[in-house]
């Protein structure tokens, strides 16, 4: 599955044999909500204007609102697909961004501990945000949206990997 | 809570408090019981300055005489006032001999354990061999009596020092000593850990580093900062600017007082049990890093110091330098400044098998990467179309990968290398920004411990940036599997002769 070099050449974002995970679509859910339905609201403010004052063009100043909404719905779907994550022997591959892509290979040996987070609207939903923590601070490794079984069952994998593994700094 | 009256230390600690030969026989001990007097001197005189303070702008505002008619304090007289700040000491000296009454530590076989605290209690254990790092440090006072205080480095979260606030200099040495044997697996019978034989490897002279001083970024800005406001005041015909440029002034003088205060009287010497660092005019330090507790490694040179080709060494050593810029820049410096030859050798120290396949010899290709450029010695530098991102650096940038490490050349005006070991390598992965993407280039990140170095290739062309990342992965397991113990003199368990041998390359 891993041998070396299967990585070797070409795309960095797209290594060859690598089967990548997708976060939960439900991820995309949360995100819109949050970020979607602040237009929305603003959308409504020169519609009720425009009927409280019967003027129509006021109405049509909802326009703008909406198509950052639009804009903003699209783009969450983009994002969302660009996350991928995929166990490997011997490390844990995370890729995402759509203007600044980024990949991060974590090894489980360097892992120091795993932290599974979920607030309160992704409790709502249902899913859970995965970070990987190494000796060093850049190690970006996060993976959101899993739903909550996925993100218990990667925590437990990866922490006994981790201990199979663990090597000292 | 519970701690300080359940542990035995009651009974042990008045018996022998600072007897010499005791660093290992697992008991509790009490620090120096001078530390009180040490510590709060600091606190008091705070406290007396700032009293001073208030009363002198009072004093020259002249809104308020001297004491006689209105006190120090608006609205007291002065009795409650003298009373109120001699309270104030009071209570600092009483909860400084507290503190030094709760303060307890003891030395295990394979741990360093530490108890303090007034209000809450801390117990702190430390285990020796994931040390990484022991500091013997002198602030000024401590070191006009006499004393020191120990800083055990082991790497953690947030703040994982273990400081021994005072002991004497000679007792935080032979602490230091046993600490550092012990991590490095080395058993002894005599009372005393043997110090380890020390080889002097460097030192800074004054001379040099007042010229590292005179031609860095700061003196530069003075300089300029300066002519500005000579031209200034001249034409205007007045000292306005002066005064708006004061704290800048100040800044600037301050900065690089700290900088000539920190590196003065730098000295490095190499012995068994790590690099011995030196350095300090007012606050005194002695740094000991272990071999095999480098996490990174970087060169830089600044253009101004191309001239006398000198070169400064930082390192990230896990656990130095958190808590801020000043302690990063007196904790993470191997060599403030020297020559390329001095420069090599300290790197040449700390990572000893900086391996190099047959035709090049690592100091071609160290000093390839300390002043080259282009692809010569094994280098794979940027593409062409890096040009449009970083159109003078595009040509040196780039990297080399050798047995033991990576070792990564960057900057055209302001020149530095790093040096990752492979097996210290914590992950890896490559960015790419929208216009690299155009470009067809992307930045390759090596993540290693925190610390001044973040070692980072840019603008790679995708395939080469590929390929690093899928060999670096590949590359830092297999160092890892084959790294050395952490008790790293055990393999030389007949004499301390191990790693120095080729120190003096």
């Amino acid at each position: 599955m891993s041998t070396p070099g299967t990585l070797r050449g070409g795309e960095p974002f797209e290594p060859a044999g690598v089967v990548w995970s997708p976060v939960s679509g439900r991820l995309a859910s949360v995100r819109r909500l949050v970020i979607c339905v602040p237009p929305l609201l603003l959308a409504l403010v020169p519609v009720v204007a425009g009927l409280l004052l019967s003027l129509a063009w006021l109405a049509a100043l909802a326009v703008l609102p909406l198509l950052l909404a639009g804009w903003a719905w699209w783009l969450v779907g983009r994002q969302i697909r660009a996350w991928g994550y995929a166990e490997r022997a011997e490390d844990l591959l995370v890729r995402h961004g759509v203007l600044l892509r980024s990949i991060v290979v974590v090894p489980y040996g360097r892992m120091q501990y795993v932290d599974v987070q979920a607030g309160p609207v992704d409790r709502l939903f249902g899913i859970a945000r995965v970070q990987l923590h190494t000796a060093s601070a850049g190690t970006d490794a996060w993976i959101p949206g899993l739903t909550a079984e996925e993100a218990a069952r990667l925590r437990d994998r990866l922490a006994s990997r981790g201990q199979a593994r663990l090597a000292g700094l | 809570m519970n701690a300080g009256a359940a542990d035995p230390s009651g009974a042990t600690a008045p018996g022998v408090p600072d007897a010499l030969p005791h660093e290992a026989d697992g008991g509790w001990h009490r620090v120096h019981p001078l530390t009180p007097a040490v510590r709060s001197w600091q606190v008091v005189v705070v406290v007396l300055v700032v009293v001073a303070q208030d009363w002198g702008q009072a004093a020259a505002r002249g809104e308020r005489g001297p004491w006689p008619d209105g006190g120090p304090i608006p609205g007291f007289g002065v009795l409650p006032a003298v009373g109120g700040v001699g309270l104030a000491v009071l209570l600092v000296v009483v909860m400084a001999w507290l503190s030094w009454r709760v303060t307890r530590y003891r030395v295990t076989q394979d741990a360093l354990e530490l108890h303090h605290g007034v209000i809450s209690r801390r117990q702190r254990r430390a285990r020796l061999d994931r040390l990484q790092a022991v500091d013997v440090v002198q602030p000024l006072v401590a070191r006009v009596v006499g004393l020191a205080k120990l800083s055990v480095e082991v790497a953690g979260g947030q703040d994982s020092k273990i400081e021994l606030a005072y002991l004497t200099f000679d007792q935080a040495q032979q602490l230091r000593n046993h600490l550092l044997a012990r991590a490095a697996g080395v058993r002894y019978d005599t009372v005393h850990a043997p110090e380890a034989p020390e080889h002097q490897m460097l030192q800074v002279p004054v001379d040099r580093l007042i010229g590292s001083l005179v031609l860095s970024g700061p003196t530069l800005l003075l300089t300029v900062t300066a002519l500005g406001l000579a031209g200034a005041t001249g034409w205007l015909r007045s000292p306005a600017p002066v005064a708006g440029t004061v704290p800048l002034l100040l800044g600037l003088g301050s900065l690089l007082w700290q900088r000539f205060a920190r590196g003065f009287g730098f000295t490095a010497a190499t012995s068994p049990d790590g690099l011995r660092l030196r350095h300090g005019l007012l606050e005194h330090r002695t740094q000991t890093v272990p071999p095999g507790r480098v996490q990174a490694v970087r060169m830089r040179q600044p253009l101004l110091w191309r001239r006398p080709d000198w070169w400064r060494v930082e390192v990230n050593v896990a656990g130095y330098g958190r808590g801020g810029d000043e302690r990063r820049e007196t904790e993470s410096v191997l060599l403030p400044v020297g020559h390329r030859e001095e420069a090599m050798a300290v790197v040449a120290f700390v990572l000893p098998d900086l391996t190099v396949a047959a035709p090049d010899d690592a100091r071609t290709v160290v000093s390839a990467a300390m002043s080259g450029s282009g692809t010569g010695n094994g280098f794979v530098t940027c593409p062409r179309p890096a040009r449009w991102l970083d159109p003078l650096a595009w040509r040196r940038n780039g990297f080399r990968v050798t047995e033991e490490a990576l070792i990564i050349r960057r900057g055209w005006l302001h020149r530095q290398v790093d040096f990752v070991p492979h097996a210290r390598t914590q992950s890896c992965g490559v960015r790419q920004g929208w216009l690299q993407r155009r470009l067809g280039v992307a930045s390759f990140h090596l993540h290693s411990t925190p610390g001044p170095i973040v070692p980072v290739v840019p603008h790679l062309s995708t395939a080469d940036a590929a390929t690093l990342l899928a060999e670096q992965s590949e590359r830092a397991r297999r160092a890892r599997a084959a790294a050395g113990p952490e008790l790293w003199m055990e393999p030389y368990a007949d004499g301390p002769a191990g790693p120095v041998a080729d120190a003096d390359q």
